[in-house]
């Protein structure tokens, strides 16, 4: 079943267009990853499925609901963690949990085993007491995602929610996410840290310029798109290697320990067969080998430089 | 428990701490029992109506208006510090309207409004229970006047808070409008005496029209000029809410 349905949605201020007839479709129970540059259209869009902004354009189904119909009724089955920090600056880390609860309806007793439960899951028991306005950004920002859990959802919204947090906070609020992700829920994830998004997610859409440039799994994006393979080769101390290996191919050579060649290049194997003849020919001894399997990042950077230079879709 | 009532709830949860309801009580205290016995001296007796108030009474009456005007602050401190915190955007993310959102603190600012004015009443009742009228035609017109009053002044502070984008600005503008109200009126001093000029812009004042109905509401003073007066605070109060729900409603997120 579909949790998310965008045909041709479309966000312009002016002449710009922010969003630009993008299409979306996100499964119930997975987590969609949503990775762009900058002003690539993440919040905007982020802001465009929680009815937050009224759309130029296109239609959003959210949980079978029109989102232009009844929003609603859509924000009553969504939480949301929104790219910029909100809190009360004078309730305690405890109160703002209960609060929020209680401005979602959810009973007295609920809320406070809610309260116990986040404040444990999210490491703020020794804050439970202080005001939102004297404890830290990172802390602040835990407080702002725990306290979406205090109410049920079936689909959570998550804009960057892990600005600001130290890495054990972060892979800890991760693992929650992943553990909720298991009991049903579904999550829309943006963030900038893509070793986030390939830990995390099940599918990802890269967004440019207002416009879906890529989606996929993880791994059919590094198909795709990561034909260009990293392999290294260290071979000890040698002398003139660089007049040994010339006309081999595309490599780079380092000499911090030992002599290093980094082969990068979409034809990196046959490269690696040429230098290896001639490393052999020369008796030069390999002392390591290795293939650095592609990054999620590099796939980002390729897919966004292509949409920039307009060779989208040549990886 | 209806969206309103759990906004308006939560609206008071953030807005009534100690240092609130201290202020609230202090502030009005020291000017009716410092101002108001100090300036005795100066002013004996003040004409209202067929009455001959004493001054402590009529500063005390006075404070009632005032300290309703002040206390509505907590509207354009709740709708700029959502804004400023992003609560705005994260309530209207959750399970509300902005209609919701807005009737919440119009809600929260008339319960606020009528706590002051209750407050200030029984601080001041002990100065002015001589000439007290409370029935049921007068008691009325001070609630009347509570709530109209909040929601005017409430409103004048939630469109200060959508114009502008700075703290140091909204402090700025805030203090500077509500210290016009609050000394250009009759709430400290009556109209009769003043020079026409400062007689005048006193009539040009919402809070002059608050303080005179409410105190016609205490000392039992209803005449025709009252009966205006209360239409204008009405259509003032109507003006400035639509001008406010309009520019929340509005408010580019």
């Amino acid at each position: 079943m579909l949790c998310i349905e965008a045909r041709s949605l479309s966000k312009s201020y002016g002449n710009v267009a922010a969003v630009d007839s993008i299409d979306l479709s996100v499964e119930s129970g997975k987590i969609f990853g949503f990775l762009g540059p900058n002003g690539a259209g993440k919040t905007t869009t982020i802001k465009l499925l929680t009815t937050l902004i009224p759309s130029s354009g296109g239609t959003v189904n959210i949980l079978g609901i029109d989102a232009s119909q009844d929003p609603l009724a859509v924000r009553k089955r969504i939480g949301v963690v929104l790219q910029q920090p909100s809190y009360e600056p004078t309730l305690t880390v405890e109160k703002s949990l209960e609060k929020y609860g209680m401005m979602w309806d959810v009973d007295a007793r609920t809320r406070r085993r809610r309260v116990e439960e986040l404040l444990s899951a999210f490491d703020l028991q020794d804050i439970r007491k202080k005001k939102n306005d004297d404890i830290s950004i990172g802390q602040r920002r835990r407080v702002q995602v725990a306290r979406e859990f205090m109410h049920d959802m079936d689909l959570l919204f998550l804009d960057e929610p892990t600005v600001g947090l130290d890495p054990s906070a972060r892979r800890g609020l991760l693992d929650y996410i992943k553990g909720k992700v298991r009991d049903g829920l579904t999550i829309f994830f943006t963030t900038h840290i893509l070793e986030e998004a390939e830990y995390l997610c099940d599918e990802i859409a890269i967004i440019n310029r207002g416009k879906i440039i890529a989606v996929d799994s993880p791994d059919e994006l590094k198909n795709k798109f990561g034909r260009e393979k990293t392999i290294k080769i260290r071979v000890g101390n040698v002398q003139n290697i660089s007049d040994m290996l010339q006309g081999a191919g595309s490599y780079e050579i380092s000499c911090d320990e030992g002599t290093v060649i980094t082969i990068h290049s979409a034809d990196s194997e046959q490269v690696l067969v040429k230098i290896l003849q001639v490393l052999n020919s020369n008796n030069v001894t390999v002392e390591d080998l290795s293939v650095v399997p592609t990054s999620l990042e590099e796939i980002f950077l390729t897919v966004v430089k292509n949409s920039d230079t307009g060779t989208l879709g040549e990886p | 428990m209806h969206p309103i009532f759990r906004l308006v709830n939560r609206n008071l949860t953030i807005s009534l701490n100690m240092g609130f309801v201290i202020w609230q009580v202090i502030f009005p205290v020291i000017y009716i029992f410092v101002a108001g016995f100090a300036y005795t001296a100066l002013i004996h007796n003040v004409p209202f109506g067929s009455k001959n108030l004493d001054y402590p009474a009529f500063i005390a009456s006075g404070m009632i208006g005032f300290n309703i005007m002040n206390s509505t602050l907590i509207s354009g401190i709740i709708i700029w510090n959502d804004r400023r915190h992003g609560m705005f955007e994260q309530i209207l993310v959750g399970p509300f309207t902005r209609a919701q959102y807005i009737l919440s603190n119009v809600y929260t600012i008339g319960i606020i409004g009528l706590f002051s004015a209750g407050l200030i009443t029984a601080i001041g009742y002990p100065l002015f229970f001589k000439s007290v009228a409370f029935n049921v035609f007068t008691v009325p017109l001070v609630v009347f006047a509570s709530i109209t009053g909040a929601i005017l002044f409430g409103s004048i502070a939630s469109i200060i808070s959508t114009r502008l984008k700075s703290s140091e600005g909204f402090n700025v503008i805030i203090n500077t409008v509500f210290l016009f109200f609050a000394f250009v009126s009759t709430a400290f001093y009556p109209a009769q005496g003043a020079p026409p000029v400062l007689a005048t812009a006193f009539y040009l004042n919402p809070l002059t029209y608050l303080v005179d109905v409410v105190r016609a509401g205490i000392f039992g003073n209803f005449t025709d000029t009252v009966g205006y007066e209360m239409v204008v605070l009405v259509a003032a109060a109507v003006v400035l809410f639509g001008i406010a729900t309009k520019l929340l409603s509005r408010l580019e997120i």
